[in-house]
């Protein structure tokens, strides 16, 4: 089992994860290649086998207006392919997870066809890289218009339109208060997309009451023979939130304390709640897992060592 | 520039002839082999750290340039008059560089000492009175470092000694009037600088005069003032600096 972490490296000082200049300095899809070359060098000697790259690492290469960006992909294929290169080298796998502004089943026409464009940019940057199929790019199936049954027929019809790479690369995940495993399930059975189980979000969403185990398995089940799917796994915020009010009795704003939402991530994974998810899926099929923490890798290397402390018996097959 | 980012990552990149130079400032790139590239090679700033080859100017960073983009090529590609050259089919990083800027203070290596490449940022590189001031991290090793130079000691970081057997690197220097001392930090990230040295073991130092101590990282991060003081009293022990740690401080 490979643990992941996304995009920020807080591990070590200085790695930047894209180019983020602004249009006006010119940023270069090439520059923030060479910045993933040195994560890549990172999770080398840290012996990390799994990485999201960031979204904005082709900087306004789907803008409307900034159309002197367009063509990046084409003019670094030399790039792509080393960074690719070394990617398979290390053994890393690689994903991407579109925004929250990229939404596929929007009843909005312009914005499909902006986020269709920035899901096939992302596929067709790890085709460039030329990374076998555990590469992929995770999305939600996006937003509740006109009832559930329609929103998720709308995601199928966006799906069938993308272009092969897109749909191929492509991997759905559950979310945490509007499309549950039942939902993705759905549409995997009308489109063949693979799973992403957010454990989580299963948690903070589970309509059909589904068991755990039950439901991770049934989304192993969507990958096919010979590529390893993987899972997001995160545990929850607990501690008191401070939120900022304005108070109309003094006109001023006051810090007031509120009690926790547990769609919240942690800065680091429970490790507790972790090693209790692995015996609970025991016996599945093999999958690696993103940690999604607010630590990065830190709560990764963190997490190594809690296993190791608290259940070698399980830490021979994490990496 | 002003509308850079004070964090902008640069990468001081050694000139060491005038047919380099010319193409950084004429042709607009560098280049670096992929095989010995360091560690960290990726930036929006390049500086270059010209040699003692250039004269009055040189052992000193006095230009630096905008990234405009990287190119991975190989050295065929980069450098066509030469298809024959040994390593003709490696690869290379091309850095395409915007037009060189003079600093307007230049960064001298005040003991003229042989460096690498040198990640910093664009507010360190303008900021910096010599090359040591560079190579500041947020790690251990940098607040070591710190602690040294706050007690009036000159301390040469990533110092290269070289020795019949090959050059060896030691984490820090220090030249004292009795003796020398070399600072070696367990499980550093050494590497930085993209040399590919053996490690130094204690014996070999030893045997070239100087003194040896060894912290490993856990010892710098939970015990620094007794790392420090170690250091700092050897270095007493060892009829300390004299005028050089007094000219440092200026």
């Amino acid at each position: 089992m490979r643990l992941g972490f996304p995009v920020k490296v807080l591990g070590q000082a200085g790695l930047k994860e894209h180019d983020s200049r602004r249009w006006q300095n010119s940023p270069h899809l090439s520059v923030s290649l060479a910045y993933l070359r040195d994560i890549f060098e990172y999770l080398r000697r840290e012996r990390i086998g799994m990485y999201r790259i960031s979204s904005d690492l082709a900087p306004y290469l789907t803008h409307p207006e900034l159309t002197q960006f367009h063509g990046q992909i084409e003019e670094c294929a030399a790039e792509l392919a080393a960074v690719g290169d070394l990617a398979r080298e290390i053994g890393l796998r690689l994903s991407f997870h579109p925004s929250q502004y990229v939404v596929l089943n929007t009843p909005d026409e312009a914005l499909v066809v902006r986020s269709a464009l920035d899901v096939t940019t992302q596929a067709e940057l790890l085709e460039r890289m030329g990374l076998d199929d555990e590469a992929v790019v995770v999305l939600h199936v996006g937003g509740v218009y006109e009832g559930r049954e329609r929103a998720r027929e709308r995601f199928v019809v966006a799906f069938e339109r993308l272009p092969e790479p897109a749909r191929r690369r492509l991997a759905l995940e559950n979310d945490d208060t509007r499309f549950g495993v039942a939902d993705i399930l759905w549409i995997h059975q009308r489109t063949g997309v693979r799973l992403i189980f957010d454990n989580l979000h299963h948690h903070n969403f589970n309509p059909d009451g589904q068991p755990l185990r039950e439901a991770l398995a049934a989304c192993l089940a969507t990958w096919p023979a010979g590529v390893r799917p993987k899972v997001h796994f995160s545990s929850p915020r607990t501690e008191m939130r401070i939120a900022e009010q304005h108070d109309p009795a003094t006109g001023r704003r006051v810090q007031r304390l509120q009690a926790p939402i547990w769609t919240r991530h942690s800065d680091f994974i429970h490790p507790f709640e972790f090693i209790a998810f692995l015996r609970a899926t025991a016996g599945l099929r093999p999958f690696d897992v993103m940690l999604e923490a607010k630590g990065k890798d830190l709560a990764l290397l963190r997490l190594r060592a809690d296993v190791q402390r608290y259940a070698p018996d399980l830490a021979g097959g994490i990496t | 520039m002003s509308d850079y980012d004070e964090d902008a990552p640069v990468l001081v990149a050694v000139v060491n002839n005038e047919t380099d130079f010319a193409r950084a400032r004429d042709e607009g790139w560098y280049r670096i082999p992929v095989k010995r590239a360091p560690r960290r090679v990726a930036a929006e700033f390049l500086a270059l750290y010209q040699t003692r080859a250039f004269g009055g100017v040189g052992c000193a960073v006095n230009f630096y340039a905008p990234v405009r983009r990287f190119h991975v090529l190989t050295r065929a590609e980069l450098l066509p008059d030469e298809p024959d050259h040994p390593r003709a089919a490696d690869a290379y990083y091309k850095i395409e560089i915007g037009p060189l800027q003079p600093l307007a203070r230049p960064v001298p290596s005040r003991a003229l000492r042989r460096i690498s490449f040198i990640p910093t940022t664009l507010s360190r590189l303008l900021a910096a009175r010599e090359i040591n001031d560079l190579w500041l991290r947020d790690d251990p090793q940098e607040r070591l470092w710190l602690a040294l130079r706050e007690a009036g000691l000159l301390v040469e970081y990533r110092c290269q000694v070289s020795q019949p057997g090959g050059d060896l690197a030691v984490d820090f220097a220090l030249f004292c009037r009795d003796g020398r001392i070399a600072v070696l930090c367990d499980d550093a990230d050494d590497d930085e600088t993209g040399l590919r040295e053996r490690r130094p073991v204690d014996y070999e130092l030893t045997a070239e005069g100087w003194t040896v101590l060894r912290f490993s990282q856990q010892e710098l991060a939970a015990e620094l003032p007794r790392c420090a003081g170690a250091v700092i009293a050897l270095a007493r022990r060892l009829g300390g600096q004299g005028d050089l740690a007094t000219d440092y401080t200026d």
